[in-house]
């Protein structure tokens, strides 16, 4: 699998495909996309350097703590559930806010896009750090 | 400070205070257990700022702090005279103990992890006696029981420990979820969790005489607090909590945690007492315990042994005088109940304290080796004996004094039942102080009278620290204090507390000396009995060791043992059955579960299998990617080698996707695109270290009931999908228009599908990616405790 052309090909893709996860994660909320979405294609572009450059390989010079990822995911979704809490709002009580940015125009603060960032992380998170632990058993 | 305050600042403060030993470990090292007496010490001042509003004024301290309103559950706060009495004796003693355990735990012990435990006991303890909110009882109740099974279990080293702590949690903890039922059968009968409330209102009361539920209330109520209490059957596991540390059995055992049953029996006695079901459920237990407890007693070989059933039988006493009422004249026994759970808790808690020194001392517990202590240590001999003869019932002492009292409100129980009781119910009380004389008399002639053992005991015996001697020396005390001049407890704190439980003024009048009554005869003849008895002491012994070797099946132990130690048997052969582990069988279950949950319904609810107003026009797009779906998922089920068939079952995803996207679904289409790509690359990586090809021989038989399942199941989901544009869900509409009318308005988005998964369900979602969390660390551990075993 690991021909020339593999190789070159997803060292092209790896940016370009992050830049997408990252995109499918903040356009969910009007268009399609959402922080699974994202946070899958994050975590299949990684698996796929992993698979392409051998794990061995890729750790030499990027070795992130997975665990660490969807432990904040999973922090940060719940504090986004409990922070409606503080404001004397039920458990999950969401708030949406219009803002307006000279360049960007309006730009929409939703506090579930805060939740989906933590789905996001969650994801790719425990995805990988599974990825990794059976890869590095398989070795 | 206002009197709820205070109290409720009494309740939390060991709470509190508990989470700041560790600090002060650092600061204080070995000395932290002052700090822990300290905080008792506070607390008991607290309740105490309560005492001339409660006890001088005969007020009654209420106030609530909203809780689970919608549920009737508060924080609440009932401040009688019961409830001060016992949350001094808690405060109190736990003073006592704190300051004695300064000499009594060895430097090397964790001591951080004793007093956190001592005081979070004491902050449950306190809280239970003032709670007015059933539900909060019972969680206080169950924290002291919890904070107790750590305590027995505090040397966690010993199997014995361990084997204690269990079995007084699983005994106690039982109870209190039965005493919860009550309570919510209760809840049932009159509409509220607040007992203030019920027994304000002399007509609820009446009602719940008169409620069918009633009885099965009162009994489930009982078995907690006989449990807590160690009465009835339930007593096994207090001898065995005797291995955690002395000062815990003083503190827990003897003086607070067991008397928690018999506040609770105090509590309810105006709600349930005056039926003859009371009578017979509380005076009966109580009686039966207080014998055959007495008589276990007095076999005992081992101090704290002899203790733990003592404890047991005068909990007992007390019980049976709670129990003491008719329709005309209930709570005949509870001044002297009162009187004597104060005594008790003084006495007992002295006792413990001595054997505490002794074991310390002379580093043996057993009877039989120790002996002559009296030259040696004089002060501990004359403390212990002043102790134990208020036990023994002997004048002028406390014990005496309630014991006397015991024996009037016997007879006078007796004499209003009439017929054969007026005898024999007075008889079961001498017959429980005879025990009582004769244990006790055996405690001090076995320890420090007699010949001193040379060759079990230590060279050198000598008198303890000051800070182990000063408190067993304060109860003693306080034991010939109350026996002297009895006015000054009974006007300061019983009098209060039996108003509290008869619920009208009570006035008291004890005296030393009031004549020769019949209640003085009966005195008389329990010490020339008891001496009698004692002298029969190895006889008696003999023959129980034969009777126990004899008839093993005769002690609830025995029943106890079997029952736990097949325990795991019995959830290991449940397992077998309900996880055998092949994930066939799971599959099986599952497939066959959803025929019966979907299928057949919608076969019953459709009226014709196959409707008649089906669509048969398809696109020529559709009918190539549907061939092209079933072709792959054939080649999946029938490809001998695994990497074909991880292929062709990617290509069933990726066909499955190209028909969300034609479907209009392209979130679908992205999440199956993805997840099968990923799931493809984890497959492959599984692949290449298990065979390429799998030679499992299916019998015939399993090959043609799979075959009939998977039919089935390919069958009812035909016919569920040809159904379901048909109405068979009539009564409901679909979901998807509240959806769609309400995503932007309630959540500010336009993509329906992410803001139902992160705003309207996002608690779904909360606990879907926990779950993902916890898979990647199941997996983790998989891998890792694989490699470990190897």
């Amino acid at each position: 699998m690991t021909t020339i052309i593999t190789k070159t090909i997803t060292k092209v893709c790896i940016p370009l495909v992050i830049l997408f996860s990252i995109s499918l994660l903040l356009a969910g909320h009007n268009n399609p996309g959402g922080g699974f979405i994202g946070g899958v294609m994050f975590a299949s572009v990684i698996a796929l350097m992993y698979v392409v450059f051998g794990l061995k390989y890729v750790k030499t010079f990027f070795d992130p703590d997975w665990a660490k990822w969807f432990g904040f995911g999973l922090m940060l979704a719940s504090l986004t559930a409990f922070a409606a809490m503080f404001f004397g709002h039920n458990f999950f009580r969401s708030a949406v806010e219009f803002v307006h940015l000279p360049l960007f125009g309006e730009i929409e603060l939703v506090s579930a896009g805060l939740f989906d960032i933590g789905v996001y992380f969650v994801v790719i998170g425990s995805l990988l750090f599974i990825f990794k632990n059976v890869g590095d058993d398989n070795e | 400070m206002d009197s709820f305050n205070a109290i409720t600042a009494a309740i939390f403060l060991p709470f509190i205070f508990a989470g700041l030993i560790p600090v002060m470990e650092k600061i204080l090292k070995q000395r932290v257990g002052w700090f822990a007496a300290a905080t008792a010490l506070t607390s008991f001042i607290l309740i105490g700022l309560a005492a001339p509003e409660v006890l001088g004024d005969g007020h009654i301290v209420q106030g609530s702090i909203s809780w689970i309103p919608s549920a009737g559950v508060n924080f609440a706060i009932y401040a009688d005279g019961l409830a001060m009495m016992i949350g001094f004796i808690a405060s109190g003693i736990g003073v006592l103990i704190m300051s004695y355990s300064n000499g009594y735990m060895s430097q090397k012990e964790d001591l951080k992890r004793y007093y956190q435990y001592l005081l979070l006991f004491m902050g449950s303890m306190i809280g239970m006696v003032f709670s007015a909110n059933t539900i909060q009882l019972f969680i206080f109740w169950e924290l002291t029981s919890i904070t107790s099974f750590m305590l027995i279990g505090y040397w966690r080293h010993k199997p014995e420990s361990i084997y204690g702590a269990t079995k007084s949690l699983l005994i106690t903890a039982a109870g209190g979820l039965a005493m919860l039922a009550g309570f919510l059968l209760l809840r049932t009968i009159t509409g509220s969790f607040d007992l203030a409330t019920i027994m304000s209102d002399p007509q609820v009361i009446n009602a719940i005489k008169e409620h069918e539920l009633f009885l099965i209330t009162l009994i489930l109520i009982l078995i907690g607090a006989a449990a807590k209490s160690a009465q009835g059957p339930f007593y096994i596991w207090l001898p065995n909590a005797m291995e955690a540390p002395t000062p815990v059995s003083a503190f827990l055992h003897s003086a607070t945690m067991v008397k928690a049953g018999i506040y609770l029996v105090a509590r309810i006695h105006p709600i349930f007492s005056g039926t003859d079901a009371w009578f017979i459920l509380v005076s009966g237990i109580g009686i039966i315990t207080m014998l055959v407890a007495g008589f276990l007693a007095f076999r005992q070989t081992d101090i704290k042994g002899i203790l733990a059933y003592s404890t047991i039988s005068q909990l007992a006493y007390i019980m049976t005088m709670y129990g003491y009422t008719t329709h005309h004249e209930p709570g005949i026994g509870v001044a002297a109940a009162t009187f004597h759970l104060l005594n008790h808790a003084t006495f007992k808690a002295c006792l413990f304290l001595v054997a505490g020194i002794v074991a310390h001392e002379a580093a043996t517990r057993d009877i039989r080796k120790l002996g002559g202590l009296r030259r040696e240590m004089p002060i501990t001999f004359i403390v212990a004996s002043i102790a134990a003869l208020s036990m023994a019932g002997v004048p002028p002492l406390n014990g005496f004094l309630s014991k006397e009292m015991f024996y009037e409100s016997s007879l006078e129980m007796g004499a209003l039942l009439g017929g054969g009781f007026t005898f024999l119910i007075p008889a079961c009380a001498v017959l429980g102080g005879v025990f009582t004389f004769a244990y006790s008399i055996k405690l001090i002639d076995g320890i420090f009278l007699g010949e001193r053992s040379k060759e079990h005991l230590p060279e050198h015996i000598h008198e303890p620290p000051l800070t182990m001697l000063i408190p067993p020396a304060f109860l003693a005390l306080l034991v010939i204090l109350f026996g002297l001049v009895p006015s000054l407890p009974i006007h300061t704190i019983i009098e209060p507390t039996v108003s509290g439980i008869l619920l009208e003024t009570a006035h008291l009048h004890v005296k030393l000396w009031h004549g020769f009554t019949t209640s003085l005869m009966m005195t008389i003849a329990t010490f020339i009995l008891g001496i009698l008895i004692y002298t029969r002491y190895d006889r008696i012994a003999a023959w129980q060791d034969k009777f126990n070797a004899r008839f093993p099946w005769i002690s609830v132990n025995y029943y106890y043992d079997n029952a736990v130690d097949s325990a795991k048997e019995k959830a290991f052969k449940f397992s077998t059955i309900t996880q055998p582990g092949n994930i066939k069988y799971y599959m099986t279950a599952m497939l066959l579960l959803m025929i019966a949950l979907v299928a057949i319904p919608v076969i019953i609810l459709a009226t014709n299998i196959v409707p008649s107003t089906l669509n048969f026009s398809i696109a020529p797009y559709e009918a190539i990617l549907l061939l092209l779906l079933i072709v792959a998922a054939l080649a999946a089920a029938v490809l001998p080698k695994y990497l074909p068939a991880i292929i062709a079952l990617s290509a069933l995803g990726y066909g499955v996707s190209l028909l969300f996207i034609y479907l209009k679904a392209p979130d679908l289409a992205l999440t199956q695109i993805l997840v099968e790509t990923l799931s493809t690359i984890i497959f492959l990586l599984a692949i290449t270290k298990i065979p390429q090809k799998y030679k499992e021989i299916i019998p015939k038989s399993v090959l043609f009931r799979d075959l009939a399942i998977s039919l089935a199941v390919a069958a009812s989901v035909f016919v569920v999908l040809l159904n379901a544009t048909q109405g068979i869900m009539a009564p409901f509409e679909s979901l998807s228009h509240y959806f769609i009318e309400n995503s932007l308005p309630l959540a500010g988005g336009h993509n329906i599908v992410n803001v139902i998964i992160v705003d309207f369900r996002g608690y779904d979602t909360l606990g879907e990616i926990s779950v993902l969390c916890l898979a990647a660390l199941g997996v983790y551990n998989l891998i890792h405790s694989r490699g470990e075993e190897q």
